[in-house]
């Protein structure tokens, strides 16, 4: 597993199997999501109305960069009332699906891909901002282009963590999207750093047309006067910024864009855990082949002076 | 941030991963405790041939120059080509891929496997950052501490787990059955009967502690009676006796009776009691098979194993008497009083019932033989047996974890990170003891 699913897998094996047509039952399941998402998945008025729930820490500013129209867009008519202590709720009824084999897959895709949704609206508002920039630019040449223009759009930001954030902010030649970045572990962040450094390092290699990463410890310059945006000083908060080029910020491209830039976190911690687990394994037959020799090295047949009971000794003949 | 999330309850058994989040009522994920690797060349890295390994690109994690064929020599994103669960034994059946199995009997042999397979759960089904998350893992009764250290440096220092709490399968078990109404006290003083598919344990607990040198096992199990209800069919020639349709019938149709001789002439009065059960196979034709004594045979084996085997002769009743027993004598009223099911194969309708009256019978026999010894002279005040049936057997442990793990103090019984880190892996052979006394 290289790269890690969008989409939620237990909201969608609980959904397959209901809408597969298996008998109606009680659902009430409160599911956990990367970055302190929840889920609750439940059937509280009839068996076969499922209500979904997610909890999103960082609703409040989700729902400022739009958040509540993508929801709205992607589910439609699945919207119901918000269910208490969640941020947002969807229902659907399995007397009333889709007849289609394929519309019901997507529903269900589209459903396990709350979180994602919900999180892609700053992102959507960005690459809005940025078609809509580049097209007032265009009227201009660099030089005489009004104040708005040039520096680009305000600053988004949203904490979806609790010390870690993402900025994102369009310009009219690129989206700038910045993640904060902790370690808690001294070890990770010395693997986090490699890895880090094969992303800066990977458009000098092969691939032309990546986006540009840069990686520093303090603030870069786009996130000054960002309120809340903090020098830890020690290099422990560390800055990630990708820069997206008008190349990947297409139509077709940008829903991809979006999905890999959510879970770039998760990825980069995934793939340090996954590192060390190699590492173990190669420490693991290293400490048996060891341990293998260890156990060879006993000397062979042992000069031991032999004694009776009463003390005397053998005498070994011919030495 | 740990504070306010779920904590995570995985119970790894030899056959089955069970995975959920605590507070839950039924585990998130049930699959196999399988992973599918791609199949290496050399076997299993043993002496390999000696050929250096291509680097063909620059890496920074390098591990040791161990034999070829191991996992280590393999400078691409081999160590990531995996599949776990449901979707490995399937990868099993097509060319690439070999599956391993890394528990056996209970207990975690193959480590690099392991490792792999609990990152897999983790962010591929669970999908948490285990630096959020409390982690309740379960072991089997008599697990060697180093295994519970080899886990806990595992959590701790791959995956950063905020805490870790690991549980005695039993004892979750007992915690399970507190959900039935008739426990009335919260003890954790009990026998546990844990019947899976390979093998079943009688394991007794004391206050929360297995009594390891009682604990007796029983080579009687679910896929046991699979192969009897498949026997049985293929002696009456049915058109259709797999492996398959056994277990179908052995779930579907299969109930313990009171009494096996009565059984048989209530059968042979009363037709009605015969079934038949269809089954469409691959080719899409429907075949049916009848149903008939094996009904009430197949877990009678439990009961009168001279039946099906030949050199296993002691009914379970009489084995759990005999665990009972052989404990302390101080705990052995408690055992009797909380005899505790766990696992797929004590669903049978009436199996705790029967259960229950057998040892009963045993335990009254002793009674009175002691009675009659001491030439009336001793009176006894009876002795209760209670055998526990509930709605969570089949997953009694995980559901004992998800019930101890959203409680608010079970945090404070972890062992969190910083402790671990203070002291070393021995930190995790001891835990406090989680729902005993002074718990809640």
């Amino acid at each position: 597993m290289l790269l890690l699913d969008y989409q939620n897998v237990l909201i969608q094996s609980v959904l397959t199997e209901r809408f597969s047509g298996a008998p109606p039952v009680n659902i009430d399941q409160t599911v956990s999501d990367f970055d302190d998402v929840a889920f609750h998945i439940s059937t509280p008025e009839a068996k076969t109305k499922i209500v979904v729930s997610i909890s999103v820490k960082c609703f409040d500013e989700l729902v400022k960069y739009g958040a509540q129209q993508v929801l709205e867009r992607e589910y439609g008519s699945y919207v119901i009332p918000t269910e208490a202590g969640y941020n947002f709720s969807v229902q659907v009824d399995l007397e009333n699906l889709p007849e289609d084999k394929d519309a019901r897959d997507a529903l269900i895709m589209r459903i396990s891909l709350l979180k994602r949704n919900a999180m892609a609206a700053p992102f959507e508002q960005a690459f809005d901002e940025y078609h809509r920039m580049s097209e007032e630019a265009s009227k201009f040449t660099s030089e005489e282009a009004p104040q708005g223009i040039r520096e680009g759009g305000d600053v988004m930001t949203i904490h979806y963590r609790d010390e870690e954030a993402i900025y994102i902010k369009a310009s009219h030649d690129r989206v700038t999207a910045i993640f904060s970045m902790i370690f808690r572990e001294e070890t990770d962040r010395i693997f986090g750093k490699v890895f880090i450094q094969e992303f800066v390092d990977s458009r000098r290699r092969a691939i032309q047309n990546a986006p540009q990463v840069l990686f520093r410890t303090d603030p870069p310059l786009e996130l000054q006067g960002v309120p809340g945006v903090k020098d830890s000083g020690d290099g422990r908060l560390s800055y990630i910024t990708f820069v997206l080029f008008p190349r990947h910020l297409t139509n077709q491209r940008r829903e991809d864009i979006i999905s890999h830039l959510q879970t770039f976190r998760t990825f980069l911690h995934y793939h340090i855990k996954a590192s060390k687990a190699y590492m173990h394994s190669s420490m693991r037959l290293r400490s048996t082949g060891l341990q293998q020799v260890v156990q060879k090295a006993q000397p062979e047949n042992e000069k031991k002076e032999k004694k009776t009971a009463s003390g005397r000794t053998f005498k070994i003949q011919g030495n | 941030m740990a504070q306010n999330t779920p904590a995570v309850v995985m119970d790894n058994g030899t056959g089955y991963s069970k995975l959920g989040f605590a507070g839950n009522d039924s585990p998130s994920f049930v699959f196999p405790t399988a992973i599918a690797t791609k199949a290496q060349g050399a076997a299993g890295g043993g002496t390999g041939s000696g050929r250096p390994a291509v680097a063909n690109k620059p890496s920074y994690l390098t591990g040791g120059a161990g034999p070829t064929g191991h996992l280590s020599m393999k400078r691409g994103t081999e160590d990531l080509d995996f599949f776990i669960g449901d979707e490995a034994l399937a990868a099993g059946n097509g060319p690439g891929y070999g599956v391993h199995y890394p528990i056996r009997h209970g207990q975690i042999e193959n480590w690099d496997h392991m490792e792999r397979f609990w990152s897999n759960s983790i962010f591929k089904y669970l999908r948490v950052e285990p630096e959020d998350h409390y982690f309740l893992l379960t072991e089997p009764p008599l697990n060697p501490p180093e295994n519970r250290e080899n886990t806990a440096e595992i959590m701790f220092e791959s995956f950063n787990c905020a805490g870790l709490y690991i549980a005695v399968q039993a004892v979750l078990a007992l915690a399970a059955s507190w959900t039935s109404s008739k426990v009335s006290d919260r003890s954790l003083t009990g026998t546990v009967i844990d019947s899976g598919d390979g093998v079943t344990h009688v394991i007794p607990v004391a206050e929360g502690y297995v009594i390891g040198s009682s604990i007796k096992s029983i080579p009687i199990a679910g896929r046991d009676i699979t192969y009897f209800v498949q026997s049985l069919l293929r002696d009456r020639g049915e058109p259709d006796s797999s492996l398959k349709t056994a277990g179908e019938i052995k779930e579907e149709y299969c109930y313990v009776c009171p009494d096996m001789v009565k059984e048989f002439s209530r059968y042979d009065n009363d037709r009605s009691r015969f079934l038949k059960h269809t089954i469409t196979q691959p080719g899409g034709r429907q075949v049916t098979v009848d149903v008939g004594y094996e009904r009430f045979l197949a877990p009678e084996i439990f009961f009168n194993p001279e039946i099906y085997s030949s050199d296993f002769l002691t009914p379970l009743p009489t084995v759990v008497d005999g665990v009972i027993q052989s404990s302390p004598i101080d705990v052995r009223r408690g055992l009797y009083k909380n005899i505790v099911l766990s696992g797929g194969s004590t669903l049978y309708k009436d199996f705790g019932r029967r259960l229950q009256r057998d040892i009963k019978h045993l335990v009254d026999a002793r009674i009175r033989a002691s009675e009659v010894r001491s030439g009336g002279a001793a009176r006894s005040g009876g002795l209760e047996v209670q055998v526990i049936s509930h709605k969570r057997q089949r997953h009694g442990p995980w559901f004992g974890g998800s019930l101890l793990g959203q409680t608010p103090e079970f945090r404070s019984y972890c062992h969190t990170k910083a402790e671990y880190e203070e002291i070393g892996p021995s930190i995790v052979r001891r835990f406090a003891l989680l729902g005993g006394p002074g718990g809640s």
